[in-house]
């Protein structure tokens, strides 16, 4: 095994190479390269280049979904093969479009790049029901609730999930980043919502924030 | 008499730069119509625009309701139907998930599938109520991404080029030059704009743009021209997010994009966050035109999210920029850009007052030599009682 095999893996993710991506993870893993070791050396380096790459003005969204997506299937195949006691985690996060909202794109983006970020991310899909949301916190406590809408009309939901959240005495628990495309910070603001992430990179730089602020 | 607005000859007679707006959740739910009633009824669409219109005293009108929907739907698609919003594509189940799905498409029923007869009769009455004569379509791109997928989309453009070709050829060829051909017959149009919301930077970059986007909208204008129908579609605006990461030479690289794709220096700022790029690029862009005397059109889009959050010194300041720096030498349209259903009427009021005021013709000037203070009107629901409505 050539000892560029990781460096070379992390380029196929940042290129949004799958198929040579897995070749080379299927050729990594034989050579008792551990799963872990590929993660943390070369598939979260590749898509967080990729997310360096987006905020410098350099990749556009094709290459960044190309990206995204053969992290996706680096992980699926890297995964199962890791014991949970391996895995430190930076904080839970439940994420989800909300009702009414069926666009996948963005959250699937978003989902990824916290992963890359190292947080364990509870993903509830798309089109979720309001009171899905808070049964999910209560369910898993997480220590951020991320909401998506990417339509002026179904940004209600967010706002009502935010009430309902307090209602039922779960607000102080979790904090709230909102994100997509109908959004803005003083839509945030306006809300009651923690956070705004304007794209999955600052999603994940808010994240951050939020979590190592969260017991202030 | 018919109101050409290919020439926006009546558009450049009033007295002031036009203002418009696209306005479609925003007018159902400011005048309280269900949304099952106004995306499927087409008489109840357009009155009911009209009547947001004249309370707002909008010059001209974006009346296209769902644009991106119509093709996709009537083709198979899965949307999703809402109560109180306008239908959208279920991009969780697209219709072409395998190359082999594109075989089994063929050309809609336009008189009779999906919502086509929806789309062909708001057109036929936005002549009719407003005098704008010009149908309405979704860009090649945006409807091969309604059929595709986007991640797929752009799957199939680095890794499967002559599928990505094959797919766009079906969308030009059996889709849209038919449904421009048919806007012609029934809408009596001599025009038909393309939408193409999903062909912008940072969705694409401006060499993928050029690859994929310019080659088939030109072929879409080529083959409708045929039919005496002149197919443009506005690809290529500039969306970046960040105004901190505003780069001059891949806007530009839009407006070539754009120009290449209507075939005339008609510039489309409406998507992306204008208020906060500088403009001064733009004039560079356009200086080459202004120079060999050709007559630039510029509509310039107030950002809907500012619209919706404002301030409305923000929203002026906006408008007053565009106007201070296009209107003497541009035809210049200001486009409240999809106004947000949650809009404040203050908001709005005060973006159709301030481009009434500061581009009253001849331009001043010193813009800021004139006052302007926001109108205070009465709620909707007043004025249509005042009206008898």
């Amino acid at each position: 095994m050539s000892p560029d095999t990781l460096s070379e893996i992390q380029k196929a993710v940042l290129q949004g190479e799958d198929d040579s991506a897995l070749n080379l993870i299927r050729q990594a893993l034989a050579a008792s390269i551990s799963p872990l070791a590929i993660i943390n050396e070369a598939i979260v380096p590749g898509i967080m280049e990729a997310g360096y790459l987006w905020n410098k003005g350099i990749y556009f969204l094709p290459e960044v979904v190309l990206s995204a997506e053969t992290f996706r299937e680096a992980m699926g195949l890297l995964a199962p093969l890791i014991s949970p006691h391996e895995v430190k985690t930076a904080g839970k996060i439940v994420i989800g479009a909300v009702a009414g909202d069926v666009h996948t794109l963005g959250k699937r983006i978003v989902v990824t790049m916290l992963q890359a970020a190292g947080y364990e991310v509870v993903d509830l899909g798309e089109d979720v029901p309001n009171t899905t949301f808070i049964n999910r916190v209560r369910e898993y406590q997480p220590d951020i609730l991320g909401l998506g809408s990417y339509m002026t009309t179904t940004n209600r939901a967010m706002e009502e999930i935010i009430r309902n959240l307090e209602a039922n005495g779960l607000r102080s628990q979790v904090k709230v980043l909102i994100g997509g495309a109908s959004t803005s910070q003083e839509y945030a603001s306006k809300i009651g919502a923690d956070a705004w992430g304007r794209d999955a990179v600052d999603a994940v730089a808010k994240a951050r924030h939020l979590i190592r602020n969260k017991s202030k | 008499m018919i109101k050409d607005t290919s020439k926006q000859s009546w558009l450049a007679n009033l007295p002031w730069v036009p203002v418009r707006a696209a306005m479609f959740d925003y007018a159902m739910t400011l005048a309280q119509v269900p949304a099952r009633k106004f995306y499927w009824d087409a008489k109840i669409f357009t009155e009911t625009i009209k009547e947001v219109f004249d309370y707002y005293g909008f010059d001209t009108i974006l009346t296209a309701a769902d644009i991106y929907n119509h093709e996709v739907e009537a083709l198979g698609a899965k949307l999703v139907y809402s109560d109180n919003a306008m239908p959208t594509i279920d991009s969780r189940e697209p219709l072409v998930k395998e190359p082999k799905d594109l075989l089994m498409l063929k050309t809609p029923d336009f008189y009779h599938d999906g919502r086509l007869p929806y789309s062909l009769d708001c057109t036929k009455l936005r002549a009719q109520y407003f005098g704008v004569y010009s149908g309405i379509f979704c860009g090649a791109i945006s409807l091969a991404v309604g059929l595709r997928s986007y991640p797929l989309l752009i799957r199939d453009m680095r890794k499967q080029p002559s599928f990505a070709h094959e797919l766009l050829t079906f969308v030009v060829d059996e889709v849209l030059v038919p449904f421009a051909k048919v806007q012609k017959e029934y809408c009596k149009v001599p025009r038909t704009v393309g939408a193409d919301a999903w062909a912008s930077v940072p969705n694409l970059s401006v060499k993928d743009l050029k690859e994929w986007a310019v080659p088939y909208n030109q072929r879409l204008r080529t083959k409708a021209k045929e039919f005496g129908i002149d197919a443009v579609t506005v690809s290529g605006e500039y969306c970046e997010e960040r105004p901190d990461q505003f780069n001059a030479e891949v806007m530009k690289g839009c407006l070539d994009v754009q120009v290449d794709s209507m075939g005339a220096p008609t510039l489309s700022l409406i998507q992306g966050r204008w208020h906060e790029y500088p403009l001064e690029p733009v004039r560079e862009y356009t200086a080459k035109y202004r120079e060999q005397g050709t007559e630039v059109r510029v509509t310039a889009g107030v950002y809907a999210r500012l619209l919706r959050d404002g301030p409305i010194s923000e929203i002026v300041k906006t408008i007053k920029r565009f106007i201070n720096t296009f209107a003497r030498d541009h035809e210049l349209t200001i486009h409240l850009a999809n106004i947000p259903f949650d809009t404040p009427p203050d908001h709005v009021h005060a973006a159709v007052a301030a481009v009434h005021t500061f581009g009253r013709k001849p331009i001043a000037d010193n813009l800021d030599e004139i006052e302007f203070k926001p109108p205070k009107r009465e709620s909707f629901q007043e004025w249509r009682k005042i009206k008898g409505i």
